[in-house]
């Protein structure tokens, strides 16, 4: 009778303890250590004097005040179905699908400290990357069939590399087509879990940074990651290296003349052919800088130290080799997106630069560019790439040059000429034009409209909300795969596809492939 | 000597006295850590124990899933050695858990020693603070798990002369 007494009063103690703990970390949620955003009910909490002060606006006329509270406060949020970012540590592997969590970091700020000794970093590396490694090649295949096929016939511009052809998303089982999962609802497919184009998160987020495709390490060892490897195969990415084309030397064609444009051979590439101005920004273009994890400090992801990297190591040969970054647009790091690197082919005419920052001008592009040095605390450790606006101004003189691959098949009205293409080619015109809706968004010389849009994709999946994201331009498409800004859709047929579900277009087999045909003309 | 005044009072009952406070504190501690690894962001050791937890299970588990799980374990633990309820149920899950928490000093070295195995981190010196945890456990709650019989006792007699 005691021992039961007793053994009642016990655990009503730890449900009053527990309880108070619950109590005390509602309030502890959003305030400035936590991961965990502003809790939903109640405003109150450690961080509240500010709410409560611009809240509870005075009663006009007859009208009803409106309540500033826990209920109405969080409006339109969307967190009810993601997870809480995992607590983890630089170096520690991110879910492959960290689009689907959300949350707050303890700090915007990064710090040059490694959590280990460096020795141990490396060994750490050492062990985890093959494990890591072996993951990322099994989700890759389960979102892709990297099957190697490609469409007959289309070469990439520098006439090197195929065209890779697709849809290579993988449907789920229960799906017997893409056009029979276009028959359903964006709801249905939400629920049920069937869309085929979530997001890419980069593989290892809580290092993320620049990461290297093979094609590009096997002759820049120095770029080669202790921790990760590109998961990408080198087939469904950009020709390497690329041709390079001016505006005003439309005559010289390809002016790299097949090879990799560097500090060693730039000067005598260009020398006569480009003004002093241009000539000096892209020497800049082609100056390393240190990085966040490439540089001459521990805090890095190279066996020996770095020099760093240069703005064409990404874009080179002022196109793409594929490599990946995060979007530095956003904190934490876990929630900034994949972004694969664009190409710099016809900067000159874009009004808009970077997936989510709207970035107006080549120059303050050049100037500030946030891969490199986003971060002050990082910068004072890693020393500033600290580039001077006379610099930056030459760098984008240079970079306002880039021509677009030729499109022979264009009409100076970016149309068709009806004699140079096929019955498919007009077919696909029309209807990128008319019912697939193309046209809306991309029109003009670089097929593209230069503003952003939120494609509310996250109607289709369970996942963070990933606003609005400028339009890329479709001049010169072929060249870029893979396409949208995580590369997400590895080939045209499935940026195609993913056009078709978001926009709930419709489209037939036949239109799909008609429609390629044409991106392919571009 | 003459012996002190204080040491004439009821030595067994002082003895039961402070065995009863210590369980009392073990399971505390054993609930209470484990109580805030319900609460994302609460626990210090939120981190090893996700990270550990997501390797075991080769990433496929859902590392809060796996958490809640062992916040589950470590409380029912804890009311297991305060309250001696299911003290058998309680022994067993107290050495399951104890290889666990073991674990990251294995897995994670690098986050646990600042050079293995003589200078433990702070989280290493966390999960070496299990053992005498558990050894305390074990001392507190396997007589009540296994409680001596009469024919043990006659049991095992031959063998101590
Ligand atoms: C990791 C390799 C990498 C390096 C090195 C790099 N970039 Fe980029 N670049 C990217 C990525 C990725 C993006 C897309 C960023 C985004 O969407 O927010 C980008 C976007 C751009 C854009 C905008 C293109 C567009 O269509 O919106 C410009 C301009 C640019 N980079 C110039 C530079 C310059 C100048 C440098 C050197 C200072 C540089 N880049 C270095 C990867 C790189
Ligand atoms: C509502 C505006 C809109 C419409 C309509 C639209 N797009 Fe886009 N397009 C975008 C945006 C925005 C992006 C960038 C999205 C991203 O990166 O996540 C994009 C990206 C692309 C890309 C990838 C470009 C790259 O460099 O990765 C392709 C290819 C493309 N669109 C083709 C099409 C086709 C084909 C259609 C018609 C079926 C179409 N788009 C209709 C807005 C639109």
């Amino acid at each position: 009778m005691k021992q039961t007494w007793k053994q009642t009063a016990i655990i009503v103690f730890l449900l009053l303890f527990a309880l108070q703990t619950w109590m005390t970390y509602q309030q502890y949620k959003g305030s400035g250590l936590s991961r965990v955003p502003e809790s939903r009910h109640g405003a109150g909490g450690f961080i509240s004097s500010a709410h409560a002060s611009v809240g509870n606006p005075s009663p006009v006329g007859s009208l009803k005040p409106v309540q500033v509270s826990g209920e109405n406060l969080p409006m339109y949020r969307t967190t009810d179905e993601l997870r809480l970012y995992p607590a983890v540590e630089k170096g520690l592997r991110t879910p492959f699908d960290l689009w689907r969590y959300y949350g707050k970091g303890k700090t915007t700020f990064g710090t040059p400290v490694l959590p280990m000794r460096f020795d141990q970093w490396i060994e750490f590396h050492q062990k985890q990357k093959p494990e890591l490694m072996k993951d990322v090649r099994a989700y890759m295949n389960s979102r892709f069939n990297f099957s190697g096929a490609v469409i007959p016939g289309q070469m990439m511009s520098g006439g090197r590399k195929a065209v890779m052809a697709g849809p290579v998303a993988r449907l789920p089982a229960e799906v017997e087509s893409y056009e029979s999962l276009a028959g359903l609802t964006a709801e249905e497919i939400r629920r049920r879990d069937l869309f085929p184009y979530k997001p890419l998160a980069h593989p290892i987020q809580t290092t993320a940074h620049m990461l290297f495709p093979d094609s590009w390490t096997a002759v820049h060892p120095e770029h080669k990651r202790i921790d990760v490897d590109m998961d990408f195969p080198d087939a469904y990415l950009p020709e390497f290296p690329p041709p390079l084309f001016l505006t005003t030397h439309k005559e010289l064609g390809d002016i790299s003349g097949g090879q990799e444009i560097s500090f060693d051979n730039y000067y005598e590439i260009f020398d006569g052919l480009i003004t002093p101005e241009q000539m000096e920004g892209l020497k800049e273009l082609l100056r390393p800088s240190p990085t966040t994890w490439f540089n001459q400090t521990q805090h890095r992801l190279t066996s020996q130290p770095s020099d760093g990297v240069a703005c064409l190591d990404c874009h080179v040969n002022g196109h793409t080799n594929g490599a990946i970054e995060l979007g530095p647009d956003s904190r934490p790091n876990m929630a900034r997106l994949r972004v694969d690197t664009p190409t710099l082919r016809g900067n000159f005419n874009l009004m808009q630069l970077s997936s989510k920052r709207s970035i107006r001008s080549l120059d303050h592009f050049a100037e500030i560019e946030e891969y490199f040095d986003g971060d002050p605390g990082m910068q004072q450790a890693i020393g500033p790439r600290a580039v001077k606006r006379e610099v930056s101004n030459r760098m984008a003189d240079f970079n306002a040059i880039i021509d677009y691959p030729p499109a022979p098949k264009l009409s100076p009205m970016m149309r068709l000429i009806p004699s140079m293409a096929t019955e498919q080619e007009l077919r696909g015109e029309k209807l990128f034009h008319g019912k697939a809706q193309c046209s809306a968004c991309h029109y003009g010389p670089a097929f593209v409209d230069d503003y952003m849009h939120d494609l509310k994709v996250e109607r289709f999946y369970v996942g963070r909300p990933e606003g609005p994201i400028k339009t890329f331009p479709l001049r010169g498409i072929r060249d870029s795969p893979p396409y949208l800004h995580d590369g997400r859709a590895p080939t045209l047929h499935d940026a195609v596809e993913f056009f078709n579900l978001v926009l709930e277009l419709q489209l037939s087999r036949s239109e799909k492939d008609d429609l390629v045909a044409f991106l392919l003309c571009l | 000597m003459a012996r002190m005044p204080f040491l004439n009072i009821d030595r067994a009952g002082i003895e039961r006295w402070s065995r009863d406070v210590f369980r009392l504190l073990v399971g505390f501690m054993y609930f209470q850590f484990g109580l805030l690894k319900f609460f994302p962001d609460l626990s210090p050791a939120e981190m090893i124990a996700e990270y550990t937890l997501g390797q075991l299970s080769g990433f496929a588990l859902e590392t809060r899933t796996a958490l809640t799980l062992l916040a589950t374990l470590e409380c029912a633990i804890g009311v297991g050695l305060m309250t001696c309820l299911f003290p058998r149920l309680i022994f067993f899950l107290l050495n399951f858990h104890i290889i666990g928490t073991f674990m990251p000093l294995f897995l994670l070295p690098e986050f646990c020693f600042k050079f293995f195995p003589f200078a433990p981190t702070f989280e290493g010196q966390y999960i070496i603070k299990n053992l005498p945890l558990f050894a305390a456990a074990w001392i507190l709650i396997f007589p009540i798990a296994f409680p001596l019989r009469e024919e043990d006792n006659q049991a095992v007699s031959p063998g101590n002369d």
